[in-house]
C-alpha cells in the first residue's frame, strides 16, 4: 500500500523543487527571449532620435531584425527597384545601419519598427554627384510607402517566405548563435508570416491601385485620410481616393501662435497635438501598449517639431531681386499665404483645385476615428467632427524644398503653379532629389534633367510617373498670379526663396 | 543470497542498453570525429599563409577538394580557350614544392578540413600575387601583394556558373571523377553519401550566385580586372539589369596591397582615402569587404587569420625592381617627379607625404575613364552599412566621393599595366598623351619590359598559350586623362620613369 515515508516525501519535495527550478528557468529564459526591453541607446541629438527613435512600433508592429534585414535579399524581385531597401527612397544616411524612420529595438529579440522620421525626412541634392542633404521634418518626396506596404504583405504571400529560405540568407549576413537560429527558424519567422498575412486583406484597397481610375500613390505621397479610415478605425471601405503629399513638418508653433488654423489639407484636425497622435497611432497599428510612454514620446516630439525650422534656401538669392519679388507677393499671395487666411480652409469652389481628396473624409469617419482614439484612454482635440469644405491655405515656410506642388502634388515646380492649367506639365516623374533651382523643383521632366546635366535613366529608374488626368491627380485651380509678366514671376520665384 | 531470476534479465538488460543507448552514441562519436573537426591548413611562414592559408571562406563557399580537382576534368571543353589547361587556363599560377613536383593547389586557393571534407577555396592572394619573368627565358617568379594582373577573376566565375547548368554536374558523373582524383581511396560513406550530398549542396550555391551574378558579364572584365561593385551588389541582391545602363559596369585592376600603416595617415592626419575611389578609409574594413570575395561571411570569417595577413600588410613592402637602375638618371627624374607628381603620389616608393596623396581628384578634372566611377552609388553605400550588422565589425566608412583616390606609388613598376582600369600598358606611354599610348594590347603575358616599365603588352600568344585582347574602345577599358607631365620634354619623362624604378 502506499504511504508517506519520510524517503518518500523527501523525494517529492526534490522533485517539486526540481520542476520548479526548470519552470523558472523556462520562465525566465522566454522573458529573456521574447520580452525582456532592453531600451534604445541614448541619441546625441534631437535630430538623431526623431530619425531613429521609437515610438512604441516594435511592440504591435516590430518585425525580427533579421527578417527585415534578409526581405530584399530574398525578393528583390518585389522591390520597386534593383537597389534594396534603398528602391524605395527612404533617406539613408552613410555609415547608420537603418535607413531614416526605422527603429531598432529590443524586446526579447531585436525588432524593426517605423516612425515619423520615415516620411517626414526631405532629401535633396545640387548635382548629381553630390550625396544627399537630408533635412529632418522636411517632407519624404522620395518614399514610396505604398511600395513599402505591399512589398511586406508579398513576401509574407511568396512560397519562398519560409525558414529554410530566409535562414539561408541569414545564415550568409549574420552570426547568430544555435539557440537564436531555432527561434527564428521555428517561432519567428512561422509567426512573422502569419502576422504580414494578416496585414494583406486591409490592404486590399492598395492591390487596385495602378489604372488611371486607381492611380499608385507614387513616391512623396499617400493616402492619410484613407489609411485612418481603414487602419485607424475599421470603416468598410468604400470607393474614395485621396492621395497628398507627404507634408512638411517643420515649425509646427505656427499653428498653435496663429489662433484659428488647422492642420492636414483640408484642415480636418484641430492642432499640431492630435495630428501627431493620430499619424504616431497609424505606425503602431494598434493602441500603445503603454499610454504614458507613448504620451510622453509624442509630447517631446511636438516640443521638437514645434522648434524645428525649416531649412534656409541652400543657394545664394539675388536679394534686390527678392526684394522687387515681396512688392509681387504681397499684392498676389499675401492675401491667403501671408495674412489671417493663412492656415485656415480655402472652399474648394474657390481654389478650384482637384476635389477627390475632400471626398475621402467625413463627419462620420472624423466622429468614429475621434472615439476610437478615446477608447484607447488617449485624451486629444482630435479631428474636427465636419465634413470638409476646402483645402488649408499653406504657410509658406521652406516652400523651396516642398515640391511637387497643391495639396496632391500634381505641379511639379513653382514656376509651374505659376503657369495657367493648361500650360502646366500633364506629365512628369516624381521622386527623384536633384534639385532645380530656376524653376524651383525637383527635376522631374526631360528637358529640366538636359538643361542640368543629367541622366534621363537615372531620374527614370527611381522616379514614378505622373499623369494630372489620373483620377484624383488634376492639376487644376489655384491659378493665382499666371498672368503676371514674365520678369515679375522671376522675382516672385526669387522671393519665394527667402520663405 | 541466491536470486536465479536476476541473472539473465541483468544479462539481458545490459544488453539492451549496450545497443539502445551505446551503439548510438558510439555512432555519434565516429560521426562527429569524421564530420565536427574544423582546421584550417595555415602556414607558419607569412608569405606562404597568405599563398595559401584560410580566411574561413571554405566554411561557407569551399568545394571539396577532390571535386576542385576534377571540375577542370570533367569540364575541359568549358575551360577558356587559350592553349592552357586545367586553372592555368584562367591565369592561376601553380608553384613548385619542396621536392620539385607542382603543389596540388595554385597559388591563392586555401585549405581547410570541414564537414568531414577537405575544402578549398579562392584566398586573398589569387587576386593579390602575379609571377614575373625578367625575360622570356628566364625563370617564373611568384610575387605576392601585387594585383594579379595575369588572372582572369571573370572567367573563372564564368567557368563555375555555366558548369552548374551543365547536365553533367551531377553525383552520377562527378563521384567516378572524385574517386579518380583521390586515387580510388573514396570511403563508402563518401561515395554514397558525403559527395553526393555535397554536390547537391554546391550545385544550390552555385545557381544562387550564378542568378545574382550573371547579369555582370564577367567574361568581359578580361585578366587583372574585377568588376568590385557590381558583384558587390549581386552579392547584396541588387538586380543588375534594372540599374541605369552608365551604373552596370565599372571594371578595375587588382590593386597592390603593400604598406598598410602608411595609408592610414596622410598629410592632413586623417586616413587615405582607400580603394580606387577613395570611398572608404579603414584598413579594417576595406579588408573585410575583399574578404567577401573569398567566401568569408560574418558567421565563416576567420578574424585571427585575417587579422595575422593584415599586420603582415601593414608593413609588407614590394620588392626591389629586378633590373639595374641608372642613378644619375633616376636622380634627374627625382626632381621633375617632385615637381609635377609629388603632391599627389607622394615623395618617394617609400614616404607617401604629399598634400594630396589619399585625396580624391574629382572625376571630370582626373579625366580618366567613368565607369567605375560611376558603378559605385549612393544607394550602395548605403546598403554596405548592414554588413557585419549585429557585430562590432559593422561596416560604418563607405561613402560616395566625386572622383578617384591619389594613390601612393609603392612598387609601381610590378603594378602594370596603369591606371585604375589597367588602359596603359607602360608607365612610359602614361606620360605622353592618350592619342600617343597604345590604342590595343594584350594582357596576360608575365615578361617585364624594363624600360618603359610595365608587362611587355605586345605578345599575342607563346608556345602556343594565347592571351588576351585588351581594346582601349570598348566601355571601362578607356585610356584617356590622367594628363599630368604629359607636357614634359621626353628626356624628363625618362628620367621620371628612372625615378620610379626606385619605388
Amino acid at each position: 500500500m502506499f504511504a508517506w515515508t519520510p524517503e518518500r516525501t523527501k523525494r517529492l519535495r526534490i522533485t517539486l523543487v526540481a520542476l520548479f527550478v526548470v519552470l523558472a528557468f523556462g520562465a525566465w529564459f522566454g522573458w529573456y527571449k521574447f520580452f525582456r526591453v532592453v531600451p534604445q541607446p541614448p541619441f546625441a541629438t534631437a535630430d538623431e532620435r526623431f530619425k531613429y527613435g521609437s515610438i512604441g512600433g516594435e511592440d504591435s508592429a516590430g518585425i525580427p531584425y533579421w527578417i527585415v534585414y534578409v526581405l530584399p535579399r530574398v525578393f528583390p524581385d518585389k522591390l520597386p527597384g534593383p537597389t534594396g531597401y534603398a528602391s524605395f527612397g527612404f533617406s539613408w544616411e552613410e555609415g547608420t545601419e537603418l535607413p531614416i524612420g526605422f527603429t531598432k529595438k529590443t524586446i526579447g529579440f531585436p525588432r524593426v519598427a517605423n516612425n515619423c522620421a520615415g516620411c517626414h525626412v526631405a532629401s535633396y541634392r545640387l548635382s548629381p554627384d553630390d550625396t544627399p542633404k537630408l533635412v529632418p521634418t522636411g517632407p519624404n518626396h522620395t518614399f514610396n510607402l505604398e511600395a513599402f506596404f505591399r512589398f511586406l504583405v508579398d513576401c509574407a504571400r511568396d512560397p519562398r517566405f519560409n525558414a529554410g529560405t530566409l535562414m539561408a540568407e541569414i545564415n550568409l549576413a549574420g552570426d547568430l548563435s544555435w539557440i537564436d537560429r531555432m527561434i527564428y527558424r521555428f517561432v519567428l519567422i512561422p509567426i512573422t508570416r502569419k502576422r504580414l498575412l494578416e496585414r494583406g486583406p486591409r490592404f486590399a484597397w492598395i492591390y487596385n491601385h495602378g489604372l488611371p481610375q486607381w492611380p499608385d500613390w507614387g513616391r512623396g505621397r499617400d493616402d492619410a485620410m484613407n489609411l485612418t479610415k481603414y487602419f485607424l478605425t475599421t470603416s468598410p471601405l468604400d470607393d474614395t481616393l485621396g492621395p497628398t503629399d507627404m507634408p512638411s513638418i517643420w515649425n509646427l508653433k505656427k499653428y498653435k501662435t496663429n489662433p484659428g488654423t488647422r492642420m492636414n489639407f483640408a484642415g480636418d484636425s484641430w492642432d499640431a497635438n492630435s495630428v501627431i497622435i493620430d499619424s504616431a497611432l497609424g505606425l503602431l497599428g494598434a493602441g500603445p501598449a503603454n499610454n504614458r510612454m507613448f504620451l510622453e514620446e509624442i509630447k517631446w516630439l511636438t516640443k521638437y517639431l514645434e522648434e524645428y525650422q525649416a531649412p534656409k534656401f541652400p543657394l545664394p538669392i539675388d536679394q534686390a531681386r527678392a526684394a522687387a519679388g515681396k512688392a509681387v507677393f504681397d499684392a498676389n499671395c499675401a492675401s491667403c499665404h501671408w495674412s489671417a487666411r493663412t492656415g485656415t480652409v480655402v472652399p474648394v469652389q474657390e481654389v478650384g483645385t482637384d476635389i477627390e481628396r475632400i471626398k475621402s473624409w467625413n463627419k462620420a469617419a472624423a466622429v468614429r476615428s475621434n472615439e476610437t482614439v478615446r477608447a484607447l484612454g488617449i485624451e486629444r482635440r482630435g479631428l474636427v467632427e465636419a465634413d470638409p469644405t476646402g483645402y488649408i491655405a499653406a504657410f509658406l515656410d521652406g516652400i523651396w524644398l516642398r515640391a511637387p506642388y497643391l495639396h496632391n502634388g500634381s505641379v511639379p515646380t513653382l514656376r509651374d503653379l505659376l503657369e495657367p492649367v493648361a500650360k502646366r506639365p500633364q506629365v512628369f516623374y516624381r521622386g527623384y532629389d536633384v534639385y532645380d533651382s530656376l524653376d524651383m523643383g525637383f527635376i522631374s521632366r526631360e528637358d529640366q534633367a538636359k538643361r542640368l546635366g543629367t541622366s534621363w535613366d537615372a531620374v527614370k529608374a527611381v522616379a514614378t510617373p505622373y499623369d494630372v488626368r489620373w483620377r484624383s491627380n488634376g492639376n487644376m485651380g489655384h491659378e493665382y498670379g499666371v498672368t503676371l509678366p514674365q520678369g515679375e514671376k522671376d522675382a516672385l520665384i526669387e522671393y519665394l526663396k527667402t520663405l | 543470497m541466491n536470486r536465479p531470476m536476476d541473472d539473465p534479465w541483468r544479462w539481458r538488460f545490459w544488453t539492451l542498453l549496450a545497443i539502445v543507448v551505446g551503439v548510438p552514441v558510439l555512432a555519434g562519436v565516429l560521426l562527429a570525429l569524421r564530420f565536427l573537426p574544423d582546421r584550417p591548413v595555415t602556414y607558419a611562414n607569412i608569405e606562404d599563409h597568405f599563398k595559401y592559408g584560410s580566411t574561413g571562406g571554405e566554411r561557407n563557399a569551399g568545394f571539396p577538394l577532390f571535386i576542385w580537382k576534377a571540375l577542370p576534368v570533367v569540364f575541359a571543353d568549358k575551360l577558356p580557350r587559350n592553349g592552357a589547361t586545367g586553372y592555368e587556363a584562367f591565369g592561376m599560377i601553380y608553384e613548385k614544392d619542396e621536392h620539385g613536383r607542382p603543389r596540388e593547389l595554385p597559388v591563392g586557393v586555401m585549405r581547410r578540413r570541414n564537414l568531414g571534407l577537405d575544402r578549398v577555396f579562392v584566398n586573398c592572394a589569387v587576386c593579390h600575387s602575379t609571377t614575373v619573368r625578367e625575360a622570356p627565358d628566364k625563370p617564373r617568379k611568384v610575387y605576392v601583394g601585387t594585383g594579379a594582373s595575369h588572372f582572369d577573376l571573370g572567367l573563372l566565375e564564368k567557368f563555375f556558373g555555366d558548369i552548374v547548368v551543365d547536365e553533367r554536374f551531377t553525383a552520377n558523373v562527378l563521384v567516378p571523377a572524385v574517386e579518380r582524383e583521390s586515387g580510388g581511396k573514396l570511403g563508402v560513406l563518401d561515395r554514397n553519401l558525403v559527395y553526393p550530398v555535397a554536390i547537391a549542396l554546391m550545385r544550390e550555391r552555385l545557381l544562387m550566385l550564378r542568378d545574382r551574378f550573371l547579369p555582370l558579364e564577367t567574361e568581359k572584365w578580361g585578366p587583372g580586372r574585377v568588376d568590385t561593385w557590381n558583384s558587390a551588389k549581386a552579392g547584396l541582391s541588387f538586380v543588375i539589369s534594372g540599374l541605369p545602363e552608365h551604373e552596370r559596369r565599372g571594371a578595375v585592376d587588382f590593386p597592390s596591397i603593400w604598406n598598410q600603416r602608411k595609408r592610414k595617415h596622410r598629410d592632413d592626419g586623417q586616413p587615405m582615402q582607400l580603394h580606387w575611389t577613395g570611398n572608404n578609409v579603414s584598413v579594417e574594413e576595406r579588408n573585410l569587404s575583399a574578404a567577401f570575395g573569398t567566401g568569408a561571411t560574418p558567421r565563416t570569417v576567420d578574424h585571427a587569420a585575417i587579422g595575422r595577413l593584415e599586420d603582415w600588410l601593414l608593413d609588407a613592402a614590394p620588392p626591389p625592381f629586378p633590373f639595374p637602375i641608372d642613378r644619375a638618371k633616376a636622380d634627374r627624374g627625382a626632381a621633375v617627379y617632385t615637381k609635377h607628381c609629388a603632391s599627389c603620389h607622394g615623395k618617394s616608393g617609400q614616404d607617401f607625404s604629399g598634400a594630396y596623396v589619399g585625396h580624391v581628384t574629382p572625376v571630370a578634372k582626373a579625366g580618366t575613364d567613368r565607369e567605375h566611377y560611376n558603378s559605385y552609388t549612393y544607394e550602395l553605400a548605403t546598403n554596405q552599412n548592414v554588413l557585419y550588422a549585429e557585430t562590432r565589425y559593422r561596416f560604418t566608412h563607405f561613402r560616395k566621393t566625386d572622383g578617384y583616390a591619389n594613390m601612393p606609388l609603392d612598387g609601381i613598376w610590378l603594378r602594370g599595366p596603369y591606371l585604375h582600369n589597367g588602359s596603359v600598358p607602360t608607365l612610359r606611354e602614361l606620360l605622353d598623351l592618350p592619342e600617343a599610348r597604345r590604342a590595343t594590347f594584350y594582357r596576360g603575358y608575365d615578361v617585364l619590359d624594363p624600360v618603359r616599365v610595365g608587362f611587355v603588352s605586345d605578345v599575342p600568344e607563346e608556345n602556343g598559350r594565347r592571351f588576351t585582347f585588351y581594346d582601349t574602345k570598348e566601355p571601362t577599358k578607356s585610356n584617356r586623362g590622367h594628363l599630368y607631365g604629359v607636357g614634359l620634354p621626353p628626356a624628363d619623362k625618362d628620367a621620371i620613369v628612372e625615378y620610379l624604378k626606385t619605388f
